[in-house]
């Protein structure tokens, strides 16, 4: 079947979102291939279709049988990306991992807030490692009501903010900004991990 | 769990071995691996859902792809068996026979019993 302008602008603009949706997660060359792969799935199909009466009916049945853009970048999304996180265990691809489930499931977004805020406590306490050796003053372990509630930095500290500690703070901010990032990182990992096998099984 | 999830569930669980025995006869492309596995099976239910995988599997070293291109009159992406693939293909095949013999001793044990007690 030799598809119309109508018939050829369907195509592309199926095509578009697909590679629009793959791009959130995926990276360039992937994305490509990927889409050259789809496109050839298509164009084979159309090629087999032959003479049409109805060119339009036709070619909604087709991409209906391949499914709706968004779905087949979903279950690319989550093939590629979450083994990739798994299997590596690397920031970005945990990263994008986590970015895939928490706009896909609902466990899954509660589940990004969370390593997100584990993963901000982990770099705001190196952060104020990094900044104690040039603002003294303003980086330190904070204080409410006498309770140390944990590490800060302010500029300028605003009156009534209770930030104690001299440079020991250092090694212990550092200390604990890893070991949150360490933590946070592996249950981001097992959590991931958890949610392939269960898809899987 | 309903009958769907089940469904659903065992379809995903035996689709890796489908695609594997699939292109175990020599290279094929997407669209002709899935017209295979439409051929005999329904294990496809959206189309567009088997090219990740197949991407997983090439990924994974089960498969190895090519673009072949003046073949056609657009390229197409082959895939055929690695040595890895293929010796992971022999034992999931083994596996999978083992386990429907089981499953089958089962049923009939079962439908002995009903028989039995009727």
């Amino acid at each position: 079947m030799q598809l119309t302008d109508t018939g050829e602008s369907r195509v592309n603009g199926y095509l578009f979102v697909l590679e629009r949706s793959l791009k959130t997660f995926l990276p360039g060359d992937v994305v490509r291939d990927a889409v050259r792969e789809i496109e050839s799935h298509l164009r084979e199909r159309i090629a087999a279709a032959g003479a049409a009466p109805n060119e339009r009916e036709v070619l909604e049945k087709i991409l209906a049988e391949l499914g709706p853009p968004l779905r087949v970048a979903q279950a690319y999304s989550a093939e590629r990306t979450i083994d990739e996180a798994v299997a590596t265990g690397r920031f970005v691809p945990m990263i994008r991992a986590i970015w895939h489930l928490a706009v896909s499931t609902v466990a899954g977004f509660f589940a990004a807030i969370g390593l997100m805020f584990g993963y901000l406590v982990g770099v705001g306490s190196i952060a104020v490692a990094v900044i104690k050796p040039f603002f003294p003053e303003n980086a330190g372990i904070q204080f409410v009501h006498g309770v140390p509630v944990g590490f800060a930095a302010q500029f300028p500290v605003k009156p009534g903010i209770d930030l104690r500690g001299g440079y020991w703070v250092i090694p212990l901010a550092l200390a604990f900004g890893l070991a949150v990032l360490v933590a946070t990182h592996r249950a981001g990992r097992r959590y991931l991990a958890w949610w392939r096998e269960r898809r899987l099984s | 769990m309903s009958h769907e999830t089940w469904q659903e569930q065992l379809r995903r669980g035996s689709l890796d071995l489908a695609i594997l025995l699939t292109v175990s006869s020599g290279p094929r492309y997407g669209l002709a691996i899935i017209q295979h596995l439409e051929a005999f099976t329904d294990l496809v239910v959206t189309e567009g859902t088997i090219y990740p995988i197949l991407g997983r599997l090439t990924r994974e070293g089960l498969l190895d792809a090519r673009w072949v291109e003046g073949e056609a009159p657009h390229p197409r992406k082959y895939y055929r068996l690695t040595p890895l693939g293929a010796k992971r293909l022999e034992h999931m095949t083994r596996e999978w026979r083992a386990f429907a013999e089981k499953i089958a001793r089962l049923i009939d044990a079962a439908r002995r019993d009903d028989h039995a007690a009727h």
